[in-house]
């Protein structure tokens, strides 16, 4: 190997940073990305200032990691490298919030909390859960993550219109618009919602919002199996009373079967008291209450109790295959010699599982077969979001992947030199 | 076989090895007869007889879509019935760099399936199989050229439907709204189509066959899927779509209101929506609107008024009984002298028959029009109505306005006689004012029509050369030969070019030890 | 974005063409210059109602040949694209005329067109074009020629009747008995002489039928050719449906075809002769209003104002006749009805007959009238706007199409679980009844005012196939 570059390389970059961007320092422990330390943390204030920095970066061929607020930053696979991490945590205003017309405009650092305190100052919110306390629009948008809204509502792909993003070669672009409705050019924010970092820098991001609703109720019902999980799903997403979430909630360490099914429904006060009546009914049974049972909108292996670093598991199915999947985690981590937790989208078909740190790679690796091949039956697919190193070294993080060679082509056009965040999206993307 | 037969298009001569996305938007007829002969064998070994059309006869009337004064006529039409032919045809225009262009219904307003003269229209038409509707997963998996309204006929039985609903919805195709991504009255509560469509299988421009998301959300990797719909038949052809089926609603109330003037109509919809109600429609129609669609349906709009909104609330029935008498209340509250509920299931359809016969109907009160597709913040609606009425009187050039007033997307009707000398000119003035008026105002030039043919030059207007260009990054890692739908969408096609080579050797942080290739 | 009657409109922005070939265009001539184009000066298909057609498709959807074939050219979009290109100067290919030929004529692109293009008369100036310019196969030919030396003819409708008479059947040539022609209508007539009445059966109709009670109108009553010869039930039905509800029907002796196979089909002269001879014949009966109970005579009844526009003796009176046309049910609707209606307990499903439902605009007035009869349960037909198939002699011409049209059409009705189904026209009748049967569906058929009849006489249902 040539031997090139040293510290006076990792010199010119950093001097070729701070001029593109007044707050670049060296990395310490802390910056570090899912155990891959960092060289450099460059805070740019604006979306100019991403270009720069991008642009200096790629003259010195700098692996780029984007950071919001790094809640999640352990998602995915570890990147290869991670010479640069971008942090917009200076990029964190509200830049508009145009509530005639149903539409806010943020920069990408932004607090998500701190977006919906200000649209709630109207009655509105920005209809995206927020599962991981303290996470940016940016870091949201990039992981995609979701919480029990998306039934009613969708996902971020449902409520981004207008993004701006910094390519890795440093130019700024821009889709989308400020009006809901547009099909004025390829629709970007799609392509960036869920690309973990690799495809291009999120600096603003333009959403639709929703009027609050002036009363909920969640109604909860206990289930004994997965089975009847489902049931009662179907029940209730088959009738008509406009349920805005179903969720299931499955702990691990309960007693063999015990879970429960939570219904969220959201409206007039009048109208939210007839519909509960009748949703009981629907439910042969259940209790209501006018606030969230514990746990509702949190990633099972963010619950109290669980210590370590848990496997963070995402199943996707098709309705008919919510049980089928539940089922096949439960009974593979028992044959482990584990516990599987799950909570999520029964009417959305989304579900988080988590396995406890005790799990290691090989327990890990029985459960993630047959429960892959359940989702896969189901028409869905199995994710591992989050785990151990020597876990995450140990299994297949994506799964496979349909497209996988179309989005390799993708990734090759946006970062031929794969410089945004290589290695830690699907494929070795 | 002669490929020029019939050819009303006359481009340059062309350059060798040019990629016909870099050539005219519709192709020279004389450059890819070679090629046109070889797909033309293709196509005829692998479709029925009846599947492979080049008879110039039947050629010239595939020559325009719904926006019918730009006309090409193809080299070869093929109407394949299963994924693999369609793959087949499309294998072989890449093995020969012959373009083509998908069409499905021929109803899209921006030119979006304008032919080439030297390509191949690949019309899904006969892929009209209703594959599987499965009720547990509200979902329905869809063969590309089932009409949008057959989607919801196979499911209300179950309870069921098809929620974009283009006004064109009983003869457009699902590939056509997916390619376009169209919207309906119904998305200001529902979404467009990319809300509905979940997952699709689609002939990539090489003509490989690539499934993209699924029966469950979220799949993994890039959201493809996302990026397809919409992209205008530019990424390939759409074989497969699974759409989501939504629930039929308890109750849906439709409400005919009449108002003095659009400012009243505007004002009653921004108090509406204000109130935090999202309806699942809000259109509006102004004087000269209302009266085509009498004109052609016999509506029965109230008389005399200046703008109607077509109300519609839907969802559980308490729920609406509220939201009702607040919309009610609001209508008052702003002028409206008519509320007219529909009572029944025929009266809510003549109220949807006025408005979804709009367009076409301005054919019986103007012998030409222009079709406009903007889109503006709704709250600047009643300025830029205001506007275009002056636009209007300063030209003498009538202007009908036919709009879905809850998400701001405008369909001025520019009215003229092309038999008088110089009105199509000033009606396309006016048409461009519009545009402007849109962009001004942070909108955009099109809200579900789609750029096609006819906007690409406006796109510029909207976005920069780097927001274009990165756009077509995508459509190089899909197509860079651009034989997909070329000429359509940007205003100048991107020379792809290959991808710049991989790194080699190893990063300069991890040789000197300061990073670690995990 | 823009809809326009000639193609040179554009909304282009002003600086500068979405690419250089895209732009509008003039008119550019098909084919070379030495061919003769499709049409001749005489009422050719008119460019301005050309023009009225925006392309939007919404035609589409209603033409069975497009729901057949899914193909643009056989589509009324596709239709008014070749008439445009044949005033071009395109030549009147083989081609062109198969994809003209193919239409039904159902006129349903009519209804759904919110452009209001005349389409039917479009199609009709096509189509004497056609006969006028094109040479048809011999085969063809000899198939019109016997169709149109038959169906007009209740004579000679009525020595086919009989399975052994129609091979014997005089007035037909050796040579037509040669070409195997017969062979193709064969099945026609067998399904024609299957629903008929034994002859022995058939109710003789007097000139006159008195009013039952107060006389509230005197109306003339056309009996029409297949109707008069194969379903004579019906046309004493209608007279005393009629009768019962106050009108004085007179029946013309002297009456023969209306026309309307001949007009349907572009022979043009044949058709006016027809005309001539009805407009005669109830000009002489003295009413003020004629009745018809066959949806394809009303419908063409009705255009002899523009049939003999042309003909300076002939163009008042015929405007005067075509003004006076109503069909059974619509007269019915418009007078109110009176007499009282027993009950008849059946469910029944409607079919619309395309001439009546498209072509005249008649839907609601039958299902009104079938619905006043209590106990009687009306039941619609899934895609109701859709051809049946027998369209005239469409079905004789193209079997194959016609017989899968006639499935699709049975199995809608089959879906609506019905004992009875009721339409308005002969044609609709027997196309329906031998698909229903090919499938083994059980059920009744009838004409709207034999149930009518039923209701007011207080006796079962008398169609056909109905187990008595
Ligand atoms: C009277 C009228 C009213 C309308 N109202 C509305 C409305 O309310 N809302 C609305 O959004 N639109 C409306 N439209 C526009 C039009 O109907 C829509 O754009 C529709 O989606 C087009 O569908 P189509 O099947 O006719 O597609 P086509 O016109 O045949 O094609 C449209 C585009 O899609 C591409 N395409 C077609 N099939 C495929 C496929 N399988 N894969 C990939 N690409 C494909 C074509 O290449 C072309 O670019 C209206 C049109 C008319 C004439
Ligand atoms: S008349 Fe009938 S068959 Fe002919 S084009 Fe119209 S709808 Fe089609
Ligand atoms: S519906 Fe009318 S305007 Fe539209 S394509 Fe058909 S004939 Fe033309």
């Amino acid at each position: 190997m040539a031997p090139t570059g040293d510290t006076v390389s990792l010199d010119a970059a950093r001097t070729a940073l701070s001029g593109a961007c007044d707050d670049v320092r060296e990395a310490t422990a802390a910056d570090a990305v899912d155990g891959v330390p960092a060289s450099l943390v460059a805070r740019p204030a604006s979306t100019a200032e991403v270009g720069e920095v991008l642009r200096a970066a790629a003259g010195h061929e700098l692996a780029v990691v984007p950071r919001g607020r790094g809640t999640k930053s352990t998602w995915g696979r570890a990147p290869e490298r991670a010479d640069l991490v971008v942090d917009l945590s200076r990029m964190s205003a509200v830049l508009d919030h145009a509530a005639g017309d149903l539409v806010v405009e943020t920069q990408a650092g932004a607090l998500l909390a701190d977006v919906q305190a200000v649209v709630g100052t109207a009655g509105q919110r920005l209809a995206l859960d927020e599962p991981v306390p303290g996470s940016s629009i940016g870091g949201t948008l990039a992981t995609n993550s979701s919480g029990p809204g998306r039934l009613a509502v969708g996902t971020a792909r449902d409520l981004l219109i207008g993004v701006t993003v910094v390519r890795a070669d440093g130019v700024v672009a821009r889709a989308g618009g400020r009006v809901v409705k547009n099909v004025a050019g390829y629709d970007l924010g799609k392509l960036v919602i869920g690309s973990f970092g690799t495809l291009a820098v999120v600096t603003e991001a333009v959403f639709r919002l929703h009027p609050v609703a002036p009363a909920r109720q969640w109604v909860t019902v206990g289930v004994d199996s997965a089975g009847r999980a489902q049931e009662l799903a179907q029940r209730v997403v088959h009738s008509q009373l406009v349920p805005a979430a179903v969720e299931v909630d499955w702990p691990g360490d309960g007693d063999g079967g015990a879970g429960s099914l939570g219904v969220l429904l959201e409206g007039t006060p009048a109208g939210v008291e007839t519909r509960t009546a009748a949703l009981t009914g629907l439910l042969g049974g259940g209790t209501a209450a006018g606030t969230a049972p514990a746990g509702w909108g949190r990633y099972p292996w963010d619950d109290d109790g669980v210590t370590g670093r848990a496997t963070a598991l995402k199943a996707t199915v098709a309705l008919s295959g919510v049980a089928g999947a539940l089922d096949a985690g439960r009974r593979a981590a028992t044959d482990a010699g584990t516990t599987l937790s799950w909570r999520g989208s029964a009417g959305a078909g989304v579900l988080y599982g988590a396995l406890p740190a005790t799990a290691g790679p090989d327990a890990v690796a029985a459960v993630l077969g047959p429960l892959r091949a359940a989702c896969a039956a189901a028409g869905g697919a199995l994710v591992v979001l989050d785990a151990a190193p020597e876990v995450e070294a140990a299994v297949d993080t994506w799964g496979p992947v349909p497209a996988i060679d179309l989005m390799r082509r993708v990734k090759e056009r946006f970062d031929p030199e794969r410089r945004l965040a290589p290695g830690r999206f699907v494929g070795g993307i | 076989m002669s490929v020029t037969h019939g050819t009303t298009t006359t481009a340059g001569p062309v350059p060798g090895d040019t990629p016909p996305e870099a050539t005219s938007a519709t192709g020279d007829a004389h450059r890819h007869s070679a090629g046109i002969e070889a797909v033309g064998r293709v196509a005829r070994a692998v479709l029925p007889v009846t599947g492979v059309l080049s008879d110039p006869t039947q050629l010239r009337t595939y020559e325009c879509d719904g926006l019918a004064h730009y006309r090409v006529t193809p080299a070869l039409v093929v109407l394949p019935e299963t994924t693999e032919q369609l793959a087949a045809v499309v294998r072989a225009c890449a093995a020969h760099g012959v373009p083509f262009v998908a069409r499905g219904s021929g109803t899209g307003l921006s030119g979006g399936a304008l032919p080439r003269a030297d390509g191949v229209l690949v019309v899904t038409s006969r892929m009209r199989t209703i594959r599987e509707v499965r009720r547990a997963d509200q979902r329905a998996v869809v063969e590309p050229g089932v009409i949008n309204l057959a989607v919801t006929r196979a499911v209300t039985g179950e309870g069921y439907y098809y929620a974009p609903d283009p006004s064109s919805q009983q003869i457009c195709s699902i590939g056509g709204n997916l390619a376009e991504n169209s919207g309906g009255a119904h998305c200001l509560k529902y979404g467009f189509t990319s809300n509905h469509v979940l997952g699709a299988e689609l002939v990539t421009p090489q003509g490989d066959v690539v499934a993209l998301g699924g029966l469950a959300p979220d799949s993994p990797g890039y959201d493809l899927l996302g990026t397809v719909v919409g992209s205008e038949g530019t990424l390939g052809i759409a074989t497969t779509a699974v759409v989501r089926l939504v629930r039929l609603p308890e109750e849906v109330r439709t409400l005919l209101v009449g108002f003095r003037s659009t400012d009243d109509a505007g004002a009653a919809t921004s108090a509406i929506i204000g109130a935090g109600i999202v309806p699942a429609a809000i259109e509006m129609m102004d004087a000269l609107a209302i009266e085509a669609a009498e004109a052609a349906v016999h509506c029965d709009y109230p008389a005399g008024a200046g703008a109607v909104l077509v109300i519609e609330l839907d969802g559980a029935a308490v729920e609406v009984e509220h939201e009702y008498a607040q919309v009610e209340r609001f209508c008052t509250e702003h002028g409206a002298f008519e509320l007219r509920p529909a009572t029944d299931a025929a009266e809510r359809a003549l109220i949807w028959k006025g408005r979804k016969s709009a367009f076409a109907a301005v054919g019986r009160i103007s012998p030409d029009y222009i079709v406009q597709d903007g889109v503006i913040p709704r709250t600047a609606l009643p300025e830029v109505l205001r506007a275009i009425a002056e636009l209007s009187s300063s030209s003498g050039v009538r202007v009908a306005n036919v709009f879905h007033a809850g998400d701001g997307n405008l369909h001025p009707l520019v009215l003229f006689d092309d038999a008088q000398p110089g009105a199509g000119k000033a009606a396309e003035q006016v048409s461009g004012a519009i545009l402007d008026l849109c962009i001004n105002h942070g909108g955009s030039i099109t809200g579900e029509h789609g750029v096609g043919v006819d906007k690409a030059a406006y796109m510029p207007r909207m976005f920069s050369d780097d927001d274009l260009d990165t756009m077509q990054l995508v459509r190089c890692a899909f197509d860079p030969d651009g034989i997909s739908n070329p000429g359509k969408l940007f205003p100048t096609p991107r020379l792809c070019g290959e991808v710049p080579g991989k790194r080699k050797h190893a990063h300069p942080l991890v040789e000197a030890g300061l990073a670690d290739a995990f | 974005m823009v809809h326009s009657t000639g193609e040179t409109r554009q909304q282009l922005p002003p600086e500068e063409p979405p690419g250089t070939g895209a732009q509008a265009h003039g008119p550019v001539p098909v084919g070379t210059p030495a061919v003769r184009p499709a049409f001749d000066t005489e009422h050719p298909p008119s460019a301005a109602l050309i023009g009225d057609c925006v392309h939007c498709g919404f035609c589409l959807p209603t033409c069975p040949t497009y729901t057949l074939w899914g193909e643009e050219m056989d589509s009324p979009r596709g239709r008014i694209d070749l008439m445009k290109a044949g005033l071009e100067g395109a030549p009147l290919s083989d081609t062109m005329v198969q994809h003209f030929d193919a239409c039904l004529g159902c006129m349903a692109c009519v209804t759904a067109c919110p452009s209001g293009v005349q389409y039917d008369e479009l199609i009709e100036a096509t189509r004497v074009q056609v006969e006028r310019h094109h040479q048809r196969p011999a085969g063809q030919r000899a198939l019109r020629a016997a169709i149109f030396a038959l169906f007009p003819y209740k004579r000679r409708l009525r020595a086919m009747r009989g399975p052994l008479r129609a091979y014997q059947a005089s007035g037909l040539s050796g040579m037509l008995r040669r070409s195997k022609v017969l062979d193709r209508l064969a099945p026609t007539l067998a399904a024609m002489e299957a629903l008929a009445p034994p002859l022995e059966r058939r109710e003789k109709l007097p000139e006159r039928v008195p009013a039952v009670g107060q006389r509230r109108a005197v109306v003339g009553m056309l009996t029409g050719c297949v109707q008069g010869e194969f379903f004579p039930a019906v046309n004493a039905a209608t007279a005393r449906v009629l009768a019962a509800e106050g009108c004085d029907v007179l029946i013309p002796r002297r009456q023969g075809c209306c026309g309307a196979l001949s007009v349907h089909n572009g022979r043009q002269e044949e058709a006016e002769r027809f005309a001539r001879a009805t407009v005669d014949a109830f000009e002489r009966a003295g009413v003020q209003t004629v009745v018809v109970n066959a949806a394809g005579c009303g419908s063409s009844m009705k255009e002899y104002a523009d049939l003999l526009a042309d003909d300076p003796a002939y163009a008042e009176r015929a405007a005067r006749f075509a003004a006076s046309v109503r069909d059974v049910s619509e007269l019915l609707a418009e007078l109110g009805t009176v007499a009282p209606r027993h009950p008849v307990d059946m469910t029944v499903a409607y079919h619309d007959a395309c001439h009546l439902a498209h072509a005249q605009g008649v839907r609601a007035q039958p299902r009104a009238l079938l619905r006043e009869i209590p106990g009687l349960q009306l039941r619609e037909i899934a895609d109701p706007e859709i051809c049946c198939g027998s369209a005239g002699i469409w079905n004789v011409l193209n079997p194959e199409p016609a017989r899968e049209l006639g499935d699709r059409k049975a199995r809608t009705i089959a879906d609506t679980g019905a004992e009875l189904l009721v339409t308005a026209n002969p044609g609709c009748l027997m196309q329906v009844a031998s698909s229903l049967e090919r499938q083994g569906t059980r059920i009744g058929l009838a004409h709207t005012v034999e149930v009518l009849d039923a209701s007011i006489r207080g006796i079962p249902v008398r169609g056909l196939g109905i187990q008595r």
